[in-house]
């Protein structure tokens, strides 16, 4: 993580747009560092909207769009925030882009902002948000930033993606809101299962994830 | 009266607990569990800023954020609806409020300042302090409803980090498979966890 | 970086206005469509708790509800011995203040009233759960639930507002047959098929016993508050 970092940092100004490092930047969040499951961040929230696709779908966009603008937006004042308001400063961005995006879903989707209630809010608590700004956007440029915002809110956005999916097959015989389970194998006593709507459900297929992309990655931790 | 109380303490710490069925807190929750000692800690400083922060909040919702809060100020002020500014000045309360609980300790308790210390700068970005707050607005509580709910959301979170922080410890040697060590195994349990934390739903009060 | 406390408090002034004034922008531009949100998810609900369809599609277009509902949904305002008041709409209504005066709806069908809807609304188990509940012209048959807005658990209470749920009220009665209120009860698991109250009970939401109950106690007050007015409309048609 800290090589990386530095890494960017001393990056030549004349770098390309999408250099090796910038590309790294950008990839890495997808599995070697994931968020969710390697940096343990942004759980919280995560797992409270996975129950229907819909939802999460919308809770990753909404994350992705705060996630990579709150890093521009920090790395952009880098050189002006005074070091002893630096947290309250970070919470601040992302508190008014969490606003922004929940006044938009209130007026154009206001169906789903229903169904999130609060957990747009959560946004703001969110640790992968101010993390993310804390360990990479006060050191970095607002271009690599950008790239590191978008690659952990996609990292994030498909772990979010796979539970969902995981969820509503098993919990409600859905994709997307549409049936896939045919009425022949509930007529022979197929039932869906309750347990993966409720908490429990979630936590035990996020547990069951970790455990194959860390088998696959030969990641050990502790 | 009192029964009424006493029965949202006991939703709010078993039956949806705040961690074990909202999700909140995850983060620390996770974190913080590796040593039965440090869990006690986080949990206690967790119910200690929940009660102060939830009843600040529902103030400063009720009387100024709330549309038409500001009408005892003047009469023209009825139609102001700054409710969109609720979760700023909920994140801003909350970090006020564990600064000043954090400088107050060190004042004058030198020994719990030594205890809790390091876990309040953590508590500000913690979901279940946020989120406690926004779920009182969302059920609208009262004042008395929101003490008894802030402080029973954090004696959850207490509970619930203790008990894992002892059966991860006891877990730690474990024969498990490679890829199951630390994170995985620790979402199973809290899986196992929020199933026995449910089977209170069927208590009736 | 090692900044003085003037510069630290000019910056912070400086964050503060900006996110201010940006946020009070996109609170004004954005607030007539989201009351207009409100509005129409309230609509909406009306027209599906009567049992009123989106013509093509899954669901309503925003013209679509306006349109249907203007042209399906009379609004009235009743007090409470069951008369009309004249001249009155339910937007008029001040719930703090217009505590004796009811708001209903009718649902007008090749013009006659095909059903009355009433806004039903309690305490569940976390929140305050809002609906609509349409009884058929009879005045005791319900013809469709909806619930529209609740803080319940997802996938525990929170499933009140499911299809599943509401379609057991359809065809419910909740008064007996000599005109008496009875009102509908949620019940702990399932219906008794055989049993002489089956007509007024609803199959249960497993893991959500006390937002059921807070279900069945709302619909009883509400109920009871309509009494004189569904009385006059049972008595008009004859009795049941």
């Amino acid at each position: 993580m800290a090589d990386e970092v530095k890494a960017v940092a001393e990056a030549q100004p004349k770098e390309k747009l999408f250099s090796k490092k910038n590309k790294r930047t950008l990839l890495e969040p997808f599995s070697d560092n994931n968020p969710i499951t390697f940096q343990v961040l942004g759980i919280c929230s995560a797992l409270a909207t996975t129950v229907q696709m819909r939802t999460a779908l919308v809770m990753t966009l909404a994350v992705i769009f705060v996630l990579s603008l709150s890093n521009v937006t920090v790395s952009l004042l880098r050189k002006f925030i005074p070091s002893k308001i630096r947290i309250i400063v970070e919470l601040a961005v992302v508190a008014t882009l969490v606003i922004l995006v929940d006044q938009i879903l209130k007026a154009y989707l206001y169906d789903i902002s229903k169904q999130l209630s609060v957990f747009v809010g959560l946004i703001i608590t969110n640790c992968i948000i101010l993390g993310r700004a804390e360990a990479f956007a006060l050191q970095n440029k607002a271009w690599p930033s950008f790239l590191d915002g978008l690659g952990n809110g996609l990292g994030y956005g498909w772990i979010l993606m796979v539970i969902a999916t995981g969820r509503e097959i098993l919990g409600s015989g859905s994709i997307m809101g549409f049936s896939i389970i045919p009425e022949s194998l509930y007529a022979a006593g197929y039932e869906n299962m309750g347990l993966m709507v409720l908490a429990p459900g979630a936590f035990i297929l996020l547990g069951l994830l970790i455990w194959a992309q860390r088998s696959i990655t030969k990641t050990v931790h502790e | 009266m009192l029964e009424h109380y006493l029965s949202l303490f006991l939703k709010s710490v078993f039956v949806e607990n705040i961690v074990l069925a909202f999700f909140l807190g995850m983060c620390s929750f996770l974190a913080v569990s590796k040593k039965v000692e440090t869990a006690f800690g986080l949990g206690l400083a967790v119910i200690f800023v929940l009660t102060i922060t939830a009843p600040m909040n529902w103030i400063i919702h009720e009387y100024l954020l709330r549309e038409g809060a500001m009408i005892w100020i003047s009469k023209s002020l009825a139609g102001m609806d700054l409710s969109f500014l609720n979760f700023i000045t909920f994140i801003a309360t909350i970090a006020a409020m564990v600064q000043l609980v954090e400088m107050v300790i060190d004042k004058y308790s030198p020994t719990l300042y030594a205890a809790l210390g390091i876990f309040l700068p953590l508590i500000a970005v913690n979901c279940a302090i946020l989120g406690s707050s926004l779920f009182m607005v969302e059920r609208e509580y009262n004042l008395p409803e929101t003490a008894v709910f802030g402080f029973g959301a954090g004696f959850g979170f207490f509970l619930a980090i203790v008990s894992i922080a002892a059966i991860r410890y006891k877990t730690r040697y474990s024969n498990v498979p490679a890829g199951l060590k630390g994170l995985g195994l620790a979402m199973l349990i809290t899986g196992l966890m929020s199933m026995a934390f449910m089977l209170f739903s069927g208590i009736q009060l | 970086m090692q900044h003085s406390n003037a510069y630290t408090f000019r910056f912070a002034a400086m964050v503060t206005i900006v996110c201010s004034v940006l946020l009070a922008g996109a609170a004004t531009l954005l607030k007539p469509r989201q009351d207009e949100n409100k509005l129409l998810d309230k609509k909406k609900n009306i027209l599906i708790s009567v049992g009123i369809e989106p013509v093509n599609g899954e669901n309503f277009t925003r013209s679509e509800i306006n349109e249907t509902y203007a042209n399906r949904i009379k609004e009235l305002v009743i007090d409470l011995k069951g008369n009309i008041v004249e001249g009155k709409k339910p937007s008029d209504l001040d719930p703090g203040k217009d505590t004796e005066l009811l708001p209903i709806y009718e649902s007008i069908k090749d013009g006659e009233i095909s059903a009355y809807v009433l806004p039903v609304s309690g305490k569940g188990l976390w929140s305050t759960i809002n609906g609509y509940l349409a009884l058929s012209s009879d005045g005791v048959t319900v013809k469709g639930i909806t619930f529209y807005s609740h803080g319940e658990t997802p996938g525990l209470g929170g499933e009140i507002e499911k299809e599943w749920f509401t379609n057991n009220f359809i065809g419910k009665k909740i008064a007996d047959e000599n005109g008496t209120l009875v009102s509908i009860n949620v019940v702990k698991g399932k219906v008794d098929p055989a049993s002489e109250k089956a007509i007024h009970q609803v199959d249960g939401i497993s893991g959500a016993t006390l937002t059921a109950n807070g279900v069945s106690n709302f619909l009883k007050e509400d109920l009871k508050t309509y009494e004189p007015f569904l009385k006059t409309i049972m008595n008009l048609k004859g009795g049941v």
